[in-house]
């Protein structure tokens, strides 16, 4: 096809579009994720039933702020990476909520006999919390690489792990509805190996699946 | 002529908004800007018009990515280069390392390309006929005599003007840091 023959076909559909087209998109990708993510709790682990009680308490909310407020960041990354040309942005806000959790967690330990500290740290259920985490992340994740391989990121391992961690840390976030844990650094460990293995799988599906 | 950073932001920003003739004035005004670019960067088999076709489709589907507060140029050029790199991955067989160095200088060209957009706003703060000189001779690569000829202005008087415009953009540089 010649040039000008091109720019004529493209020229003839030129549709507005609204500012923050990709903000909106990823932003609907997302709720989308989560929602899928909300079902899959419901539908397999359940809602923890005290779960009324749990949230009069503090543990409750440290965990799900460490959650959410890692996913908020995160999604802001996304949002950079799914532009050709990323603006600049400050990572290090992601290290924000690990160290004031990591601070909590100190507290907490240096509260506690050392005899409880294993127990603390292990709870009941460190062997399977990674993994669910990353089980809930999946809808998340699919949505947000479908949204993004229509946008145009072009560091393509970057924008994937972006969008690990943000599916990882909002999965996180929904899973505090399950989740019976309360220990700050319970939620630092295993909360944060599940949201690292969200990461990587989308730094590994990003390369292949992101192309365009 | 090629058309400007200024110019061609307006024609994006008229098409994002929904005007078809922006839109269609600026995938021709960047056909040139694209041949340019990958004529410089790929070897001498490459199908230079494929690419640019390529690109123009990418600017085109992927147009919603561009951010209208940003500049232009660097958004097109990271465009065009992931679509070089992209075409360089698929025919990686035949694609001989003198391919992959010229990627990497081509890193160096979009701060050249930044720089250029904020000598264009420097430019812009000092007296137009300084301004002129100063891009005819240093950004254009035109000798003295031949802009004092074009200009009808004695050689000195263009020597002059460049040298009290270099001396105030550094100035302003000086002043911004």
């Amino acid at each position: 096809m010649n040039t000008q023959d091109l720019i004529d076909t493209l020229g003839r559909d030129v549709r507005p579009v609204p500012r923050h087209a990709v903000e909106r998109k990823i932003a609907l990708a997302l709720i989308l994720g989560i929602i899928g993510s909300t079902v899959l709790i419901v539908a397999t682990l359940g809602i923890r039933r005290d779960l009324g009680a749990a949230m009069g308490e503090a543990d409750f909310w440290i965990k799900w702020l460490y959650t959410a407020s890692l996913a908020i960041v995160a999604a802001g990354l996304t949002f950079r990476l799914a532009r050709p040309e990323p603006a600049r942005f400050a990572r290090w806000w992601l290290a924000v909520p690990v160290v004031v959790l990591a601070l909590i967690g100190i507290a907490e330990l240096a509260a506690a006999p050392p005899s409880h500290w294993l127990a603390m740290w292990l709870g009941r259920t460190a062997s399977k919390c990674p993994f669910l985490v990353l089980g809930l992340s999946i809808p998340i994740l699919g949505a947000l690489l479908w949204s993004m391989r229509r946008l145009a990121p072009t560091r393509l391992a970057a924008a994937g792990a972006a969008a690990g961690l943000t599916a990882g840390a909002f999965a996180a976030t929904v899973y505090c509805l399950h989740c019976p844990e309360s220990s700050a650094v319970f939620v630092l460990t295993w909360y944060s190996l599940g949201i690292a293995f969200a990461t990587g799988v989308g730094a590994l599906l990003g390369p292949r699946f992101l192309r365009w | 002529m090629r058309a400007d950073e200024d110019q061609l932001r307006e024609w994006m920003i008229g098409g994002l908004d929904g005007n078809a003739a922006d839109h269609t004035r600026l995938l021709a005004a960047i056909v040139p800007i694209l041949t340019a670019f990958f004529r410089r960067r790929m070897n001498e088999g490459a199908d230079v018009e494929d690419m640019v076709q390529d690109t123009l489709i990418a600017v085109h589907t992927r147009r919603e990515t561009y951010d209208r507060d940003r500049a232009f140029t660097p958004w097109l050029f990271s465009i065009a280069r992931y679509k070089m790199i992209d075409n360089f991955r698929r025919n990686r067989r035949t694609v001989p390392i003198e391919g992959l160095e010229e990627i990497l200088v081509s890193e160096g060209f979009e701060d050249a390309v930044s720089a250029r957009v904020d000598i264009e706003s420097l430019l812009s703060q000092i007296p137009e006929k300084q301004a002129r000189l100063i891009r005819a001779t240093r950004l254009g690569g035109s000798s003295i005599a031949d802009v004092s000829a074009a200009e009808s202005l004695g050689i000195s008087d263009v020597k002059v003007s460049v040298h009290r415009g270099i001396k105030a953009l550094a100035a302003k540089v000086g002043k911004t840091r």
